[in-house]
C-alpha cells in the first residue's frame, strides 16, 4: 500500500503485529501501519477490506 | 571453449514504475524468484538474449534513493554496491519525471552505466505532457529511452542501447560552490577502491549514511593489512606503519572530522542541502524537455496544490475544510443527526428502556443492577458512549479525513503550516510531527527522534501532548462545539493562540537553529471512492475495538469507585478546580473520564451538555480544558519511551496546569465579554 501522507510505497513485511512496524506504546497491539519514510500512522485494513484497497491499487498500476 | 558469462543488468526504480513489467518482457517466462540472502526480500532473475549476446537480468525491490531506509532500498543499494553491471535500467514513470530524476542523477553520478527509462509515456501524454527526450539525453549523458512498456513500445530502442551500452566517465553535475568545496576536501581523503564513484560516496558521507561510513572506514583501513579504522590512531602512535604512510592512514579519521566540521560549520541538516541542491540540477535539466501541451497550460490540480501551500489562498481553503467539512458535516450531520438518531431514538427509546426493563427483571442485587444498567454502568456509559455518541461522531469525521487524506491534501497543509510557523521560530521538519500528531499523537510523539536537535525534539513533544487533538480527539471535540454557535470558531482561536504562544515561549527560552522544511509532495488527485471507503471503515473499526475495552473497563472503575465512595471523594478533590474554571460539579466527572481518554471526557461533556447542564461557555471552556490534557495513556508511555520520565513528569505537570489555567483565564474573558451569551 501506499502512504496516506508522503504517497510512497509501504513494503508488504510492515504492517500490523510486525515487530518493525509497532512502537509498542499502544495496549492490545498496533492497528496501524507506519510509513517507514515518514511516520504517518495509516489504518491497517483487515484482510476482507484490504482486498478492496489491493484492487485499487492495482487499477492504479494499470 | 568456454561459454561466455552473461551480462548483468540491473533494474532500478521507484515501486510501481513499470519494472515488473519491463522484467517480463524482457525474459520472458525464464525467471526465478528467491529471496535476497539474510533478508525476506524477493529478487527476480531472468534471462534473455539480445542481439546474439546472453543477459541476466536482475528486478530489485523498489527504492527512492540511494540513500536507503526500508530493507528493500538497502538490499537494492547492497546490490548497485557489490555487483559489476553491465547497465543499469533506471525505470522512472513520466508523468512523475520531475520527482524521479533525482535519483537518475544519484546513479550517473556514482559512475553506473545507467540507461534511463521513462515508461508510462502514454499516461503522460494524454495528460498533455509532451517530452523532448534526445535533449534530455544530452543533458545527462546517459541514454534516455522513451517507453510504453505494457505495450512493449521502445523495447526495440531500449535493447539497442543495452547492446550499446557501455560505461563512459560522466562529467559531474555541478552544485553550489559551497557544496562542490565541501565535496572536494572529502574526496582528497578517499584512497581505497569502490564500486561507486569516490564523489557519490563523499554526497553518501555528507548525509550520514551509517553503511557507506562503516564501508569506507573498512576499505581504507584495508590499505594497511591489520590496521582497523579504530585502532588507526594507536597504529601511528605506536609507529607500526612509516612515517610516510602515516598521513595516508589517518586520512579515515581525518575524513570523519572533516565530515563533522563541514556539518559544523553549516549548521544545517546536509541531507536536506543535498537534495535541494540535486532538486535544482533537475529543474535545470527538464528545462525545454517537458513542457505541457494542453490548452489550459498547466493542470487545475497543479493549480490546486500551489494554491493549497501559499497563505493567502491556502488559509481560505483550510478554513472552508473546517467548515464544510468539520463543522456542517462532522457537526451538524455527525454530532446532529446521527447521534440524534442513534442515542435520541434509537437507544433512548427502544434499546435503553428494554436493557433497563431486562437488568431490573434478573438483577436483583442493586450492585449487579448498577454495574449494568446505573448510572455508570457498562450499558449506560460503556457501549451507549462508544456507540451512541463517539463512533457516529468520528465515523463522519473519518470520513472526511480520509476524504482529504486521499486527495494528498495533508503534506500540503504541512507546507503550509510550515510557512506560517516560520514566524514565531517554529519552521523546520519538527512540522511533521505536529501535522502527523493529527493522525495520532503517540506515533507522533515517537517521529520527533527523526528531528536533529534536542530542542525541536523537546518543543514538538510539548506541542503534541499539549495543542493536537488526534483525529477521533478532534472529531468528538469538534462534533460537540459544534451544537452551539461561535464555540467552534472561540475553541479553534484559543487552541491556536495557546500553540502560537507556547511555540514562540518554547522556541525563545530553547534558543537555535530552525533548519528548513523539505519534503517530496505526492500528486494531488481527486479521492477514490474504494480507498476513502475502506480506510474510513478500517479507522472505525480500529477506533471501536481501541475504546470500547477502554471505555468498559473505565465504567467499572467508575461503578466500584461509586459503591465505594472513592469516586465521590475525588469529585470532591477536584470539584474546587472545576468550579474554579466556572463548571458546574457534574463537569468533575466528565474530567476524570479525561484522565482515560480525553474523547471518553469529550462524550462525558456532550452527555451533560444534552441535558441542559452546561452553557455555553461553560462547554467552550470545558473543551478547551480537556483538550489541553496529555490525550492518552499510550502517548503519556511514548513520552517517557522518547524524552525520560523526569522530562516527560515536567511536561505532564505542566500540561496539567496550563489546561485548567487557560480554562480559567478563558472563563474569565468570555464572562467578561459575553462574547457566547
Amino acid at each position: 500500500m501506499n502512504c496516506g501522507f508522503c504517497g510512497k510505497e509501504i513494503p508488504a513485511e510492515i504492517g500490523p503485529g510486525m515487530e518493525k512496524n509497532s512502537c509498542g506504546s499502544c495496549p492490545g497491539g498496533c492497528r496501524k501501519i507506519h510509513c517507514p519514510h515518514c511516520g504517518y500512522a495509516n489504518p491497517a485494513p483487515g484482510k476482507f477490506l484490504s482486498k478492496f484497497l489491493k484492487k485499487s491499487e492495482e487499477k492504479d498500476k494499470d | 571453449m568456454a561459454e561466455q558469462q552473461p551480462r548483468k543488468i540491473f533494474l532500478v526504480g521507484n515501486p510501481n514504475v513499470g519494472k515488473s513489467v519491463l522484467f517480463n518482457v524482457l525474459t520472458g517466462a525464464y525467471t526465478t524468484v528467491s529471496n535476497y540472502p539474510g533478508t525476506s526480500v524477493e529478487i527476480s532473475r531472468g534471462q534473455c538474449v539480445i542481439s546474439g549476446r546472453k543477459y541476466e537480468i536482475l528486478d530489485t525491490p523498489g527504492m527512492y534513493s540511494i540513500m536507503p531506509i526500508t530493507e528493500e532500498e538497502r538490499v537494492a543499494r547492497e546490490i548497485l554496491l557489490k555487483d559489476n553491471p553491465h547497465a543499469v535500467l533506471h525505470v522512472i514513470d513520466a508523468r512523475n519525471i520531475e520527482r524521479m530524476l533525482p535519483m537518475t542523477l544519484q546513479l550517473i553520478e556514482a559512475g553506473l552505466p545507467v540507461i534511463l527509462v521513462v515508461n508510462i509515456l502514454d499516461e503522460a501524454e494524454r495528460l498533455g505532457m509532451k517530452f523532448d527526450l534526445p535533449r534530455l539525453q544530452q543533458r545527462l549523458g546517459v541514454p534516455v529511452i522513451g517507453t510504453v512498456m505494457k505495450r512493449k513500445q521502445g523495447l526495440a530502442e531500449l535493447q539497442q542501447a543495452i547492446a550499446d551500452c557501455t560505461t563512459v566517465p560522466h562529467k559531474p553535475f555541478v552544485y553550489g560552490s559551497d557544496l562542490e568545496r565541501d565535496i572536494n576536501r572529502i574526496v582528497k581523503l578517499l584512497h581505497g577502491e569502490y564500486r561507486l564513484s569516490r564523489r557519490a560516496l563523499t554526497m553518501l558521507l555528507l548525509q550520514k549514511d551509517d553503511e557507506i561510513t562503516a564501508l569506507v572506514e573498512q576499505t581504507e583501513a584495508q590499505l594497511v593489512p591489520g590496521v582497523t579504522g579504530s585502532n588507526l590512531g594507536a597504529a601511528v602512535n605506536a609507529q607500526s606503519i612509516s612515517a610516510d604512510e602515516a598521513p595516508l592512514q589517518n586520512d579515515f579519521e581525518l575524513l570523519q572530522a572533516r565530515v563533522r566540521e563541514i556539518a559544523y560549520n553549516r549548521r544545517a541538516d546536509l541531507h536536506l542541502q543535498i537534495n535541494l541542491e540535486r532538486k535544482k540540477v533537475c529543474k535545470q535539466m527538464l528545462d525545454g524537455v517537458v513542457t505541457q501541451a494542453q490548452p489550459g497550460g498547466v493542470p487545475f490540480a497543479e493549480h490546486l496544490s500551489r494554491w493549497t501551500m501559499n497563505p493567502w489562498t491556502g488559509v481560505p481553503i483550510l478554513l472552508l475544510v473546517v467548515y464544510f467539512g468539520l463543522y456542517q458535516f462532522v457537526g451538524g450531520f455527525g454530532a446532529g443527526t446521527l447521534v440524534d438518531f442513534l442515542e435520541g431514538s434509537l437507544f433512548e427509546t427502544y434499546i435503553n428502556p428494554a436493557v433497563i426493563h431486562i437488568a431490573h427483571k434478573y438483577l436483583t442485587a442493586n450492585w449487579l443492577f448498577e454495574l449494568v444498567a446505573g448510572e455508570y454502568g457498562l450499558w449506560t456509559l460503556g457501549i451507549r458512549y462508544a456507540v451512541a455518541l463517539v463512533l457516529p461522531i468520528v465515523g463522519t469525521f473519518f470520513l472526511i479525513f480520509s476524504v482529504l487524506e486521499d486527495t494528498g491534501y495533508f503534506p500540503r497543509l504541512a507546507m503550509l503550516v510550515d510557512r506560517l510557523f516560520k514566524k514565531i521560530g517554529l519552521s523546520g521538519r519538527a512540522v511533521i510531527p505536529i501535522v502527523l500528531g493529527f493522525g495520532c499523537d503517540t506515533m507522533a510523539t515517537m517521529v520527533t527522534r527523526t528531528l536533529e536537535s534536542t530542542r525541536e525534539r523537546i518543543i514538538s513533544t510539548i506541542l503534541l501532548a499539549l495543542a493536537i487533538p488526534c483525529s477521533a480527539q478532534l472529531g468528538v471535540i469538534l462534533g460537540l462545539l459544534s451544537a452551539v454557535p461561535g464555540a467552534l470558531m472561540v475553541w479553534m482561536v484559543f487552541m491556536l493562540l495557546i500553540f502560537l504562544v507556547i511555540g514562540f515561549l518554547a522556541a525563545r527560552l530553547m534558543p537555535g537553529e530552525a533548519p528548513v522544511f523539505y519534503m517530496e509532495l505526492p500528486p494531488m488527485r481527486l479521492p477514490q471512492f474504494r480507498n476513502v471507503a475502506v480506510k474510513t471503515l478500517t479507522r472505525m473499526q480500529s477506533y471501536f475495538i481501541e475504546i470500547l475495552p477502554l471505555f468498559l473497563v473505565a465504567s467499572v472503575f467508575l461503578w466500584a469507585g461509586k459503591l465505594t465512595g472513592v469516586l465521590e471523594g475525588l469529585v470532591g478533590l477536584l470539584a474546587p478546580v472545576v468550579r474554579a474554571i466556572g463548571l458546574p460539579d457534574q463537569a468533575t466527572t466528565a474530567f476524570i473520564f479525561g484522565f482515560f481518554r480525553r474523547d471518553f471526557g469529550a462524550a462525558g461533556l456532550y452527555d451533560l451538555q444534552t441535558s441542559g447542564l452546561l452553557s455555553a461557555t461553560q462547554l467552550t471552556v470545558a473543551a478547551v480544558t480537556l483538550t489541553l490534557f496529555v490525550p492518552c495513556v499510550a502517548q503519556f508511555l511514548m513520552m517517557k519511551k522518547e524524552r525520560g520520565f523526569k522530562v516527560s513528569l515536567l511536561i505532564f505537570i505542566f500540561v496539567s496546569v496550563l489546561a485548567f489555567a487557560s480554562g480559567w483565564i478563558l472563563n474569565k474573558f468570555l464572562l467578561t465579554t459575553g462574547l457566547l451569551l
